[in-house]
């Protein structure tokens, strides 16, 4: 049996270690992939969480999914069925009107004309900025980064070749790139919207899942990565019919079909090394599989700390791994309601036959770059944020199939809960996350925490114990400018390639690791046929 | 007839003085004109309370790029250097004192963390190699990576080769500084947080940024860039103050022909046909010259003295884009006596058992040495996030950090036989206050520095004999810095190198032909460097002769 001694063992059966089983299953290498749960999936996972109510338990939407994935996808005949939302996002009343960012362009142009009139132009400028830089984005996000620790000929030719494509779009776009990147988010929303709501919209895809806030420099790289692949400026919710699980279920089909086995209740306890180079993988229970080539879906730390004896790693590269930041800010919290909430400013009344249009996107609760940044402050001291930054999301405005007819569920992302608290722990901790996030979206939907008919919480420390997140961090590592691209996730190891011979990252730990786009598992797949070419 | 020049400086500044001496030396006629009655802009010694000389706004001397203090001669001008040994941090009952003495700073860290001592010295070779790598990159105008033009590609390539040839730890060293934050980076090396917190004070000097913002480990290594006398991150104190050092350049720039007007304010740059032309004065005087060389920042040169229609409008754009945001302010005192600090008494010298249990470092050699060096109120890491936070919501650090430093115990000639003169640096002082201004305020803000010291140095209110204020609203209004920011415009990422002060602009030259910049707001940036002003008349030159 091919188990017993495959070319290829891929650790964790997340959505990037399941594209990269596809890309090298296709090349008829069947691959062997082991996950330690139940379902695959990784962080794309749906599930029950109150009797009836089921919810994509930790991302709550993908990323731009890679058009070539897709095309994977399509030709092994598995189906993904994405939901088209009208909304964008939705921010609700504040001391500004409720504002509503529509998919349709012109509607939202509209939306904003109509309360920020100033705006509505500048929405159209920052789209068509953002438009002409859409291809590179798209590009960049599946382009392996040049390796900066050694520019030898070959890699600065590559890396000339990236500034050759920047270069491609005009030298105003070029520059305009270059300038933006660098900078906090919140300067860059300031330059283009005089309104604060919009301001806070810019800058809350700049922050999400940082232990950063909208002043922080380089936020604005983190908005770019996440929008600029769609050429707009508020990136559409992307989610598939029956949530996150659906797209692993199809990923997991098409790599299935394509030849790769898939093991689920298989846990990699470690990853066995030999004279340097990776020997095979070590399973709870005492299997031991023998396998020239590891690739690891894990976070960094995880793989190399927690998979790798100390010992078997280059004193330099145990250093940087140890200071890689890993320290999560989010906590997630679901909420079985037993009707649509009424957001202050939506405009359509909740019925139980249609929606609120302008609820089937994202809400965000933080509605000017002064909360954001203030829910931010106490992070840095180790505290949860009295007043904190949320991320809400009802699936079942589009997708009624997760809930029971004429339910809602209701999923938030609540930041900042950091990882690391300086007063007590987190599962002390755990019970004073929920009443907070009732009372902060109580000011804004009145009346919801009368629909709560069940809930579930995950505290930073629930992340990273159910789902082999380090630090509770959604991203596998904080997504710094030190820590991004060409540096992720250390100096040195930004090319899929591990520090030992026969080892790869794939996971959301390397470039471009903004949420769930496929593109680590995409590229690791491209450097590791292309070492397997060169022997 | 009226006067007519080859080349005219706007402001005496340093790097104006720099930019008239090199212009003046390779035979060009050149004006240089200062609206204030003394020259130097930031960079002078005013005598503020009878008998009390201070170092008004910029305080201590190490930019300065050695080969200016060579070329143009300066210690024959006057210049002379006294050194500034090491930096105290004082603490609750304790103390962190690094000198210029290697071993004794190493007992001192060692005292918090051996293994912080040991890292010390391997942290401070790092830099040293790092800053020779960085410093040819101060020495020249940025190659433009937009342009195709083979020159900048070349230097591009070059660039990359040189970076190729670094040590793989110092290449990650470098791309680290160039990214990380302050905070972040020295977490890399050490675990002391009083030493983090120290150290990482260099990050934000001048910025709108906390220590934990990523950025900051560039300004930390803009600071470390200073060299004296070939020993890097050595700074000093200019004798008779700051103002020794722009009167020495200017002492170079009238020797080589130069000439400076003193209370002589351009109110406008005279552009004819996108050329420039000659400047206006205040008094109506219009001076000509085809060149006009602005070491002025780009909103007073751009925004004030040139008229919208003479430049581009996405220029225009960009310029009022460019960032200042001063978070700086100063308080000089003139002081009767010297500060003792609770931990460590000015007066320290006799048996460490006289000394509180806690804080018994190492005997000491003489009286007050400690006191000679920079005194840096920064005790921990998030002692100065927070004097961030302070600033990032419009208001004054209620608890700043200071970087203090009381020049008369190296020279002693600043004040009156027996006194002292102290300069404070502390930061943050937001430009845009929230509640309130500047002029109303500033009492409010000097009580609090003082609150701040007195918590370390009781005695500090009985000293005091006379003090100034200076908000970052006195540096606009004096010296002309928007925004009071003390580097012509922050050295964030994104307007450093080819984006200082605006993309497309970053070689000294503007949309205006023949109207260069020469100040801090262009490569490489700010601090009493000087290199602006020498590579600014270096692309003057390229003209040819006039």
């Amino acid at each position: 049996m091919t188990t017993k001694n495959p070319r290829i063992v891929i650790i964790g059966a997340g959505i990037n270690s399941l594209v990269a089983a596809l890309v090298l299953a296709r090349k008829g290498l069947v691959p062997v992939v082991f996950e330690r749960g139940a379902a695959v999936g990784g962080v794309a996972v749906t599930e029950e969480f109150h009797p009836g109510f089921r919810a994509s338990m930790v991302a709550p939407m993908a990323g731009p999914i890679a058009p070539a994935v897709l095309a994977a996808l399509e030709a092994a005949g598995q189906r993904v069925d994405w939901l088209e939302s009208p909304a964008r996002l939705f921010l609700p009343e504040t001391g500004n009107p409720a504002l509503a960012l529509w998919t349709d362009p012109g509607a939202c142009a509209a939306a904003i004309e109509k309360i920020f009139p100033a705006d509505a132009g500048r929405y159209r400028d920052l789209r068509a900025a953002l438009a002409a830089t859409r291809g590179f984005f798209r590009d960049l996000l599946v382009t392996t980064p040049p390796a900066v620790d050694d520019l030898r000929s070959a890699e600065l030719l590559r890396a000339a070749r990236l500034g050759f494509r920047l270069r491609r779009l005009g030298k105003r776009t070029m520059v305009r790139v270059l300038r933006w990147l660098p900078m906090p988010v919140a300067d860059l929303a300031e330059e283009w919207f005089a309104a604060e709501p919009l301001r806070a919209a810019v800058a809350a895809r700049g922050i999400f899942a940082a232990t950063m806030g909208p002043r922080s420099p380089g936020t604005s790289a983190r908005l770019l990565l996440q929008v600029a692949p769609w050429g707009e400026p508020f990136a559409p919710p992307v989610v598939p019919r029956g949530g996150m699980g659906a797209l692993a279920a199809a990923v997991a089909g098409a790599a299935r079909v394509a030849g790769a086995q898939i093991r689920t209740g298989a846990e990699v306890e470690k990853i066995v090394v030999k004279d340097g180079r990776v020997a095979g993988v070590a399973l709870a229970g005492g299997e031991e599989i023998r396998c020239p080539v590891v690739v690891s879906g894990a976070d960094p730390a995880r793989t190399l700390v927690g998979l790798i004896d100390p010992g078997q790693l280059p004193p330099s590269v145990a250093h940087q791994v140890r200071h890689y930041r890993t320290a999560g800010s989010v906590a997630r919290v679901h909420l079985a309601l037993d009707a649509l909430p009424r957001f202050r400013g939506a405009t359509a009344p909740s019925s139980t036959a249609g929606a609120a249009a302008e609820l089937a996107g994202r809400i965000q609760i933080g509605c000017s770059i002064e909360a954001l940044e203030g829910a931010f402050d106490a992070a840095k001291y180790g505290a949860v944020s009295a007043e904190p930054f949320l991320e809400a999301t009802i699936p079942t405005v589009l997708d009624p199939s997760l809930a029971p007819a004429g339910k809602h569920v209701l999923s938030v992302w609540m930041q900042f809960a950091p990882y690391r608290l300086r007063e007590g722990n987190w599962s002390a901790r755990a019970g004073s996350l929920l009443p907070l996030i009732l009372a902060t979206l109580e000011a804004y939907a009145p009346g919801i925490s009368g629909l709560v008919l069940g809930s579930r919480v995950l505290t930073p420390a629930d992340l990273e114990q159910t789902y082999a997140l380090t630090g509770g961090h959604i991203f596998h590592g904080e997504l710094a400018m030190d820590q991004m691209f060409a540096l992720r996730p250390v100096f040195g190891m930004a090319r899929y390639r591990g520090p030992l011979a026969g080892l790869y990252l794939c996971g959301a730990g390397t470039h471009p690791g903004i949420g769930v786009t496929g593109a680590s598992g995409w590229n690791a797949a491209r450097e590791i046929l292309e070492d397997l070419r060169a022997g | 007839m009226a006067e007519s020049y080859d080349v005219i400086v706007i402001g005496a500044g340093h790097n104006g003085l720099v930019n008239a001496a090199y212009l003046a030396r390779a035979g060009r006629k050149v004006l240089v004109l200062e609206s204030r009655p003394v020259v130097g802009g930031a960079a002078v010694t005013e005598e503020i309370v009878p008998g009390f000389r201070f170092s008004v706004y910029s305080y201590v001397v190490s930019l300065l790029r050695p080969e200016i203090i060579r070329e143009l001669r300066l210690a024959e001008h006057g210049l002379e250097i006294l050194p500034l040994d090491g930096t105290f941090t004082p603490l609750d009952g304790n103390y962190l004192w690094r000198t210029d003495d290697h071993s004794r700073t190493r007992r001192e860290i060692a005292r918090f963390s051996p293994a912080d001592a040991e890292s010390y010295e391997e942290f401070g070779r790092a830099m040293v190699r790092i800053c020779r790598f960085v410093r040819p990159l101060l020495d020249a105008a940025p190659p433009d990576p937009a342009s195709l033009a083979p020159a900048d590609l070349e230097r591009l390539l070059w660039l990359a080769r040189r970076f190729q040839a670094l040590e793989r730890d110092d290449k990650r060293l470098l791309l680290q500084l160039l990214t990380a934050s302050a905070a972040d980076f020295l977490d890399g090396w050490f675990e002391t947080d009083v030493l983090k917190a120290t150290m990482a004070a260099s990050g934000i000097i001048g910025t709108f940024l906390g220590i934990r913002s990523p950025g900051t480990a560039y300004v930390l290594l803009h600071h470390y860039m200073g060299e004296i006398d070939g020993t890097f991150r050595a700074w000093g104190f200019s004798r008779d103050g700051t103002g020794g050092v722009t009167r020495a350049i200017a002492g170079a720039a009238c020797e080589a022909g130069a000439r400076i007007r003193t209370e002589a304010r351009v109110v406008r740059i005279l552009a004819r046909g996108g050329r420039a032309a000659g400047v206006a004065l205040e008094s109506g005087e219009e001076i000509r010259a085809p060149v006009v060389s602005s070491s002025l920042d780009p909103r007073q040169t751009f925004l004030r003295l040139l008229e919208p229609g003479d430049l581009p409008p996405q220029f225009l754009d960009e310029v009022r884009r460019y960032k200042f945001r001063g978070s700086s302010g100063k308080l000089n005192l003139a002081l009767d006596g010297l500060p003792e600090f609770t931990c460590l008494p000015a007066t320290a010298g006799g048996p460490a058992a006289a000394r509180p249990e806690r804080c018994r470092g190492p005997a000491e050699p003489g009286a007050g040495r400690h006191l000679r060096g920079a005194i840096s109120i920064s005790p921990g890491v998030d002692y100065m996030e927070r004097a961030y936070d302070d600033a990032k919501y419009g208001r004054f650090s209620r608890r700043p950090y200071i970087d203090v430093v009381i020049p008369t115990l190296t020279d002693p000639q600043l004040a009156p036989p027996g006194k002292h003169v102290m300069s404070c640096f502390v930061q943050y002082a937001p430009y845009a206050l929230r509640d309130g201004d500047w002029d109303s305020r500033r009492d409010e803000f000097a009580d609090t520095v003082i609150d701040t010291l007195a918590e370390y140095a009781p005695n500090i209110r009985s000293i005091i004999a006379g003090r100034q204020v200076i908000t970052p609203l006195d540096i606009e209004r004096a010296v002309g810095m928007s925004e009071g920011n003390i580097f012509q415009g922050e050295l964030s990422p994104e307007q450093l190198f080819f984006l200082r002060p605006v993309a497309g602009w970053a070689r000294y030259r503007t949309p205006v032909r023949g109207l260069y910049l020469c100040g801090s707001a262009a490569h490489p940036g700010g601090g009493i460097m000087g290199a602006p002003g020498r590579l600014a008349a270096r692309e003057i030159l390229k003209r040819g002769p006039l």
